[in-house]
């Protein structure tokens, strides 16, 4: 059995050990054989075989690489994805980007450049500065918006 | 004598004239290209006011061109025709002027300004280059001291622009999509084009690199970020088929910081993609005799110091002993209580029986010797601990940190240093295991470095590949002689990151030094007159005082005859989660496996690294007491 679900703990990287030590408590409280109820031996003993991986850093790094179930090695070379492919799923991660980015800098740099952008081509409307601008404000807020925004998985 | 005295005059009238007209050509020139001056103005302070280099300047130049691509293509369209666009500069000020002849300012800026911000940002970078040229050669400002003032004000406004920049997440992750690993923030480059973030490529943490600091001045977030970025980059490469990555640190100096170290390393680390982090001893374990046979008898000789003269040749008998009990026909010894059970006469006859009458001789000679060598050894190993007995490999981790008590038991940790860059070294040249990219790092080697040289562990970790990174507190530190110490230094070709310290006079020197010009005014009175020289003279490119004046987390890296000072950004991996492993179909075996390399199969099940075990005086595994504390009378739980 997982180790992480006897002890319903989440298969997360930055579980500490007392995190997992109050988990462990829990569930032996819960289901120990002393229990006037008779607890659950075979849940209890799970619990005490997951506690037992799981209470040390390495020991819960090694239940995390096995959740993995196969390591990288045995997939084959991969060819370098099409660029579409690269662009798409940077796209994907856009939203967690800026939620665990600086969410509040990145709308107010936003209404910054879209108001700006909106006044310059009020003032100058008929005008090839109108979409220059435009332009420029867009181009301010590409360049530093980057900045707002987490950094992709894994890095 | 009057006439002399009339055409002094005239001289002078002459040129007062000729300046008043310069000046007022000049003037006229930026009154009637206002939008130039204005925008060239505006970045120029703003420049001065925050630190920037001219460099910046021009990239925000050089970045404005679709700004103006724009702007042609409207004009173009707007006249359907593409000759008035090259008129549409003319056009445009004179709209602009007529606008702010009529009080309409914002209008008339607006107007202009696609045109004038980058040519204004362009000329503000040449002006604000001519202003740090002439400062540089102390051929400008009030007085005497103004360059030295000018020099140390940039510094303190780059600085803090740099430690701004720092503030937003994604200016410094710990690796980008191109392979190199960004380490923060830069304050100023020397001899080298500025950019906003250093960057080190990957490919130089294949070399050897050098990282000096004293305590305290961030040298551990800096080489946690250095590990981090390189592991992630690595990672990035595996995944498109290269070599696994595999991290080894050695933390020399051990004690509680590098318990906290260590887990801080675990948790970037694990941030990256690594997944199986080993921290040794406290948690994991390796196993010395997996060793060649002739390794291990070698690295078992070393590890036991003899002493020289009438000592070599109990020296020889020892190394005759090992070798004998290493590659004895049954195999090596499977761990510590096995290698000292050959070290015994009886045991060596059984196995050498049916040895050559040279082999018979050298263990007749050794026979006196021998209990005095199992005697060595076993409190040698004993000393040890179990952490080096095993069972566990390298390969079996992602990344392993080695905590080595040098400060607290210097000899122990020298040993296991021994062994441990043993180990390392047989796994980087081992044909029977999955080839890895490594890093070897050590921090504070200098703790452990008496009888292995840090000069000794860079070479070797060159000539098998790996990546050698190490770090001390202070250039005395490096190495025992100046000679060592240079060697380490001067050979670093992936970089020196040089943070606060002391003495950076020899890491400064590396760096080489750089034409400047500097001028010699004379002085009239209080003040500067209108004479003087300048003269061409060689400056420090990385400017020792400058080093030793550096705050924390400010450091100096120095390559290739160039320095760049870079605020050194925390390590922060990001927190979004992970993707998962991408889980083939089927269980397809690489052809690098198929044609021998034993790699990992999955049906072998987990790895085979020990769990550690409870105390042997603990309660068993899984027992109440472990947690709950002692049942309470009558069964209940407390």
């Amino acid at each position: 059995m997982n180790p992480f679900t006897a002890l319903g703990l989440p298969p997360r990287p930055d579980l500490t050990d007392e995190q997992v030590r109050a988990a462990w408590r829990s569930a032996a409280a819960a289901t120990h054989p002393d229990r006037a109820d008779g607890g659950d031996p075979a849940a209890y003993a799970a619990a005490a075989a997951a506690y037992e991986q799981l209470r040390t850093g390495w020991g819960r790094s090694e239940a995390l690489a096995d959740l993995a179930v196969l390591p990288a090695i045995l997939v084959p070379d991969e060819p370098a994805p099409p660029a579409w492919l690269k662009a798409w799923r940077a796209a994907a991660w856009l939203p967690a980007r800026i939620v665990y980015g600086r969410p509040l800098q990145l709308a107010g740099r936003t209404v910054v450049a879209a108001l700006a952008g909106y006044a310059a081509a009020l003032l100058t409307a008929g005008t090839p500065s109108a979409p220059a601008a435009v332009t420029a404000c867009g181009l301010w807020w590409l360049a530093t918006a980057r900045a707002d925004l987490a950094p992709p998985p894994g890095r | 004598m009057m006439g002399m005295l009339r055409l002094l005059a005239v001289l002078w009238l002459l040129r007062m004239a000729f300046r008043l007209l310069r000046f007022l050509l000049a003037a006229a020139l930026l009154a009637v290209a206002w939008p130039v001056t204005c925008a060239a103005a505006l970045s120029f302070t703003t420049a001065w006011l925050l630190g920037w280099p001219p460099a910046r300047l021009w990239r925000a130049a050089a970045r404005s061109w679709p700004v103006l691509a724009v702007y042609a293509t409207a004009a173009a369209l707007s006249a359907r025709s593409w000759r008035p666009v090259a008129l549409a500069p003319i056009t445009a000020w004179q709209q602009a002027t007529l606008m702010l002849a009529h009080g309409r300012v914002l209008q008339a800026m607006v107007l202009i300004a696609p045109l004038a911000v980058p040519a204004g940002l362009a000329a503000g970078g040449v002006v604000w280059a001519r202003r740090h040229a002439a400062m540089e050669a102390g051929a400008a400002g009030r007085h005497a001291l103004a360059p030295a003032i000018f020099d140390a004000r940039q510094w303190r406004r780059a600085a803090r622009a740099a430690r701004g920049r720092l503030a937003a997440p994604g200016t410094v992750p710990l690796a980008t999509g191109r392979g190199t690993v960004p380490v923060g923030a830069v304050i100023r480059a020397v001899g080298r084009r500025w950019t906003p973030v250093l960057e080190v490529p990957a490919a130089a943490f294949a070399r050897h690199m050098v990282i000096v600091g004293a305590s305290g001045t961030g040298k551990t977030n800096l080489m946690i970020r250095l590990w981090a970025g390189w592991y992630a980059c690595a990672q990035s490469a595996a995944r498109r088929g290269k070599p696994r990555p595999l991290l080894a640190a050695l933390d020399c100096k051990g004690g509680a910081d590098a318990r906290a170290k260590a887990d801080r390393t675990r948790r970037v680390l694990r941030g990256t993609g690594a997944r199986r982090i080993a921290i040794w001893p406290d948690e994991a374990s390796l196993s010395l005799w997996a060793l060649p046979p002739r390794d291990l008898a070698v690295l078992l000789h070393q590890m036991i110091e003899h002493g020289d003269g009438a000592a070599a040749y109990y020296a020889d008998i020892t190394q005759a002993v090992l070798t004998m009990a290493c590659c004895a026909p049954g195999g090596p010894p499977a761990g510590a209580a096995a290698f000292l059970a050959r070290l015994d006469h009886g045991w060596l006859d059984d196995a050498w029986s049916a040895g050559t009458p040279a082999e018979l001789a050298a263990l007749h000679a050794a026979r006196p010797h021998l209990g005095d060598i199992q005697l060595r050894y076993a409190t040698l190993l004993g000393r040890l601990g179990p952490a080096l007995d095993g069972p566990g490999r390298l390969a079996d981790a992602d990344a392993w940190y080695f905590i080595l008590e040098g400060t607290a038991e210097p000899s122990v940790a020298e040993a296991q240093a021994m062994a441990i860059t043993e180990l390392i070294a047989h796994a980087a040249t081992s044909r029977h295991t999955e080839p890895r990219t490594m890093l070897l790092a050590a921090d504070d080697y200098s703790a452990v470095s008496r009888r292995v040289p840090l000069s000794n562990l860079y070479e070797r970790g060159r000539s098998l590949g790996l990546g050698v990174m190490v770090s001390a507190q202070s250039w005395q530190g490096l190495g025992a002689d100046d000679d060592e110490r240079n060697r380490i230094a001067a050979t670093a070709d992936g970089g020196l990151f040089v943070m606060q310290t002391p003495y950076p006079e020899p890491l400064s020197a590396l760096a080489g030094t750089r034409r400047v010009l500097e001028s010699a005014r004379k002085l009239l009175g209080a003040t500067w007159g209108d004479e003087g020289t300048t003269a061409i003279h060689r400056a420090w490119t990385a400017d020792p005082d400058l080093i030793r004046q550096l705050d924390t987390g400010q450091a100096c890296y120095i390559h290739r005859g160039t320095a760049v000072f870079v605020q050194v950004a925390r390590p922060k991996p990001s927190p979004l989660p992970l993707p998962a492993p991408r889980l083939p179909g089927s269980v397809i075996i690489p052809a690098a496996a198929r044609d021998g390399h034993h790699r990992r199969d999955p049906a072998d099940g987990p790895p085979t690294l020990p769990l550690p075990l409870l105390p042997a005086d603990g309660p068993p595994p899984g027992s109440l007491d472990d947690v709950l504390g002692p049942a309470a009378p009558g069964g209940t739980l407390q």
